[in-house]
C-alpha cells in the first residue's frame, strides 16, 4: 500500500516554467478530503451558534434517548446530564474539536490523524448524540438524516483515507480500500436508505416531519417545506415506494459499467438535493442545528464513487499527487 | 451598527484574534519596507482594517467608525480586489507582482461579507445569503490549510515575508468572518 499526499515528505521544488507557482496541483481525492474538511469547519462553527449555548441542546441530545434500547439509552440520557451541567465548556470543545477536524484534514500532515478521529467523533456523536439515528427506535426518517448524518462523516474518513490500495481503481472511494469494500459500504449507505423508505413508522411521518421543517425557516424555504409536507403527507404511501426504488437503483448502480455507474451517481446527487431540501437545508437557517444534514455529505458520498476517467498511470502524473509538493506564495 | 449576538466571551475572543491578526499585519507592512522583503500590501492593509472593523462588531466597546463609514471602506477594498481579479484573468500566464495578492477572489468576497454585515442585515430577506459567503470563506479556510505544508518558492529575487504566517492570518480571518456569517443566518 503506497503513500498518497498527505505525509510529510521532501516536497520538490516547482519548475521555473510553472506560470502560476502558487498552486499545487490536487487530485481529485484531495479535492474531496478538502470538501470534507469544510463540512466539519462549519459544522464547528455551527456548534458556536448562541442556541447551542443553552439548555436546548443537552435536551435535543436526551431526545434521541426515546425509544432506543436501555443499553443504548443510558449513555445518551448521562452524556446529556452531563453536558447540561457543564454546558459552555462542553458545548466549547465540542465546536473546536470540530473546528480542529476540518483544520488537521485540510493541513496535510495531519490528514491522517484527523480523518482517523473524525471516524472515532463521528462514531461517538452518532450513539451520544444521534442515538444511532434512531434506527432501532424506529423513529428513523429520511427528512430527519436517518440513519444519521454523522455516521456519513466516518463512511467518508474510510473511503477517502489517504492511501492507493487500489492503483486502477475505476472512482476516488476504491482507492484506499478497494473497489469491493467501497461499493459494499455504498450499497449499505444507499440500500439502508431505502429500506428505511418503506418501514412503516418512517412512511407515517415523512410528510409531517418535512412540514415540521418549516417553522423558523426562511419564507421561500418553509413554504417549499410546507408544500412537500403536505404533498408528501397526502401521497405517502406513493412517495416512498417512489423513493426507495429511486434508492434501490443507485445502490445497485455502482456495480454497474461506467456509464451506468454514472447514470446512478447523477441520481444519487439529485436525491441528496432532493434530501437536503426536504430536510430543510439540515435546518442551518433556524440557528438551532449543530450540522448542515445528510444532504451534503450524501453529495459529497456520490462525487467520490463517480467514475474515473480510464487514464495509464504515469511517473509524473504520479508525482502531482504523492507528496506535500508545490510552493507557497 | 451591526452587532453579534453570541456568547460575550466567544466573541471577545474572536475579538482579541482579530485586533491581533491586524497588529501583527500592520508590523508586517513595517517589516517588509524596513527589511526589503516582498508581502502582499493589499492584503495585509485589507486585513488590518477588517480586524479592526469586525473587532468592533463583535465586541460593541471596540466600534469605531460609523457603519456607513465602513461600508464605504470595504466597497473600495472590492473594487481594488475586483479590479485585480479582472487583471488576473486577463493577463493569465504573466509574472505577477510579489507585492500584491496573486488570488484577489477571496479576498473580494471578504470585502463583500463585511459590506454585507455592515449594510445588509436589517434586510432580513436576504439573510439566506450569508450562507454561501460563509461556505466560502470557510472553503477558502480549507484551501489555505492545505497550503500551509507546502513549501516556499525557490524563484529569484528575495523571498517573501512569512509566509507560512500570513495564511494563518487569512485562515483566522476566515474562520472568524465565517462565524460571524453563520451568526446572521
Amino acid at each position: 500500500m503506497s503513500e498518497s499526499l498527505a505525509v510529510g515528505r521532501a516536497a520538490p521544488q516547482p519548475s521555473a516554467a510553472e506560470p502560476r507557482a502558487g498552486r499545487a496541483k490536487l487530485d481529485a481525492r484531495r479535492k474531496l478530503q478538502l470538501a470534507l474538511g469544510t463540512i466539519w469547519l462549519f459544522d464547528g462553527i455551527l456548534q458556536y451558534q448562541p442556541s447551542m449555548f443553552t439548555k436546548a441542546f443537552p435536551q435535543m441530545l436526551g431526545d434521541s434517548a426515546r425509544g432506543n434500547p436501555a443499553v443504548v439509552a443510558a449513555p445518551i440520557t448521562w452524556s446529556a446530564g452531563f453536558i447540561g451541567h457543564h454546558l459552555a465548556v462542553t458545548n466549547a470543545v465540542f465546536a473546536t474539536i470540530q473546528v480542529v477536524l476540518g483544520l488537521g484534514i485540510a493541513w496535510r500532515p495531519t490528514v491522517r490523524l484527523a480523518l482517523a478521529a473524525s471516524a472515532a467523533w463521528s462514531l461517538g456523536v452518532w450513539w451520544l448524540g444521534e442515538g444511532l439515528g434512531g434506527v432501532l427506535a424506529g423513529t428513523a426518517s429520511l427528512a430527519g438524516g436517518a440513519p444519521g448524518a454523522v455516521i456519513l462523516y466516518a463512511v467518508l474518513a474510510v473511503l477517502l483515507w489517504p492511501a492507493d490500495r487500489d492503483r486502477s481503481a475505476p472512482f476516488e472511494a476504491a482507492r484506499a480500500v478497494g473497489r469491493g469494500m467501497a461499493r459494499g459500504l455504498w450499497l449499505v449507505v444507499w440500500g439502508s436508505m431505502a429500506v428505511l423508505a418503506l418501514l412503516p413508522a418512517a412512511r407515517a411521518a415523512l410528510g409531517g416531519a418535512i412540514k415540521d421543517m418549516a417553522p423558523g425557516e426562511p419564507a421561500w424555504l418553509g413554504w417549499a417545506d410546507s408544500r412537500l409536507g403536505a404533498l408528501l403527507g397526502q401521497h405517502g404511501l406513493l412517495a416512498s415506494i417512489v423513493l426507495a426504488a429511486a434508492l434501490v437503483l443507485i445502490a445497485a448502480g455502482v456495480f454497474l459499467p461506467a456509464r451506468g455507474a454514472r447514470a446512478a451517481v447523477v441520481l444519487a446527487l439529485l436525491a441528496a438535493a432532493a434530501l437536503w431540501l426536504a430536510q430543510g437545508l439540515g435546518g442551518i437557517f433556524t440557528g438551532m442545528t449543530t450540522d448542515p444534514d445528510s444532504g451534503p455529505l450524501l453529495a459529497l458520498l456520490a462525487l467520490s464513487f463517480w467514475p474515473r476517467a480510464a487514464t495509464p498511470a504515469t511517473p509524473a502524473a504520479s508525482a502531482t499527487t504523492a507528496g506535500p509538493t508545490g510552493s507557497l506564495t | 451598527m451591526t452587532h453579534m449576538n453570541g456568547p460575550g466571551w466567544l466573541s471577545g475572543i474572536f475579538a482579541a484574534l482579530m485586533l491581533t491578526v491586524a497588529a501583527y499585519c500592520a508590523g508586517r507592512l513595517v517589516m517588509a519596507r524596513l527589511w526589503r522583503r516582498p508581502t502582499e500590501l493589499d492584503t495585509d492593509a485589507a486585513h488590518i482594517v477588517m480586524g479592526v472593523a469586525m473587532a468592533g462588531m463583535l465586541v460593541s466597546g471596540l466600534r469605531t467608525l460609523p457603519a456607513g463609514l465602513w461600508a464605504g471602506v470595504f466597497a473600495a477594498g472590492a473594487a481594488w480586489f475586483g479590479g485585480q481579479a479582472v487583471r488576473a484573468r486577463v493577463r493569465r500566464g504573466a509574472v505577477a507582482s510579489p507585492w500584491r495578492c496573486l488570488h484577489a477572489t477571496p479576498h473580494l468576497v471578504e470585502c463583500a461579507a463585511m459590506i454585507y454585515m455592515f449594510l445588509l442585515l436589517p434586510a432580513s430577506r436576504l439573510s439566506f445569503l450569508a450562507l454561501p459567503l460563509a461556505l466560502f470563506l470557510l472553503g477558502h479556510v480549507v484551501v489555505q490549510g492545505d497550503r500551509l505544508a507546502l513549501s516556499a518558492p525557490a524563484g529569484s529575487g528575495r523571498p517573501r515575508l512569512a509566509p507560512r504566517c500570513a495564511v494563518l492570518c487569512k485562515i483566522a480571518m476566515g474562520i472568524t468572518m465565517g462565524y460571524m456569517l453563520v451568526l446572521m443566518l
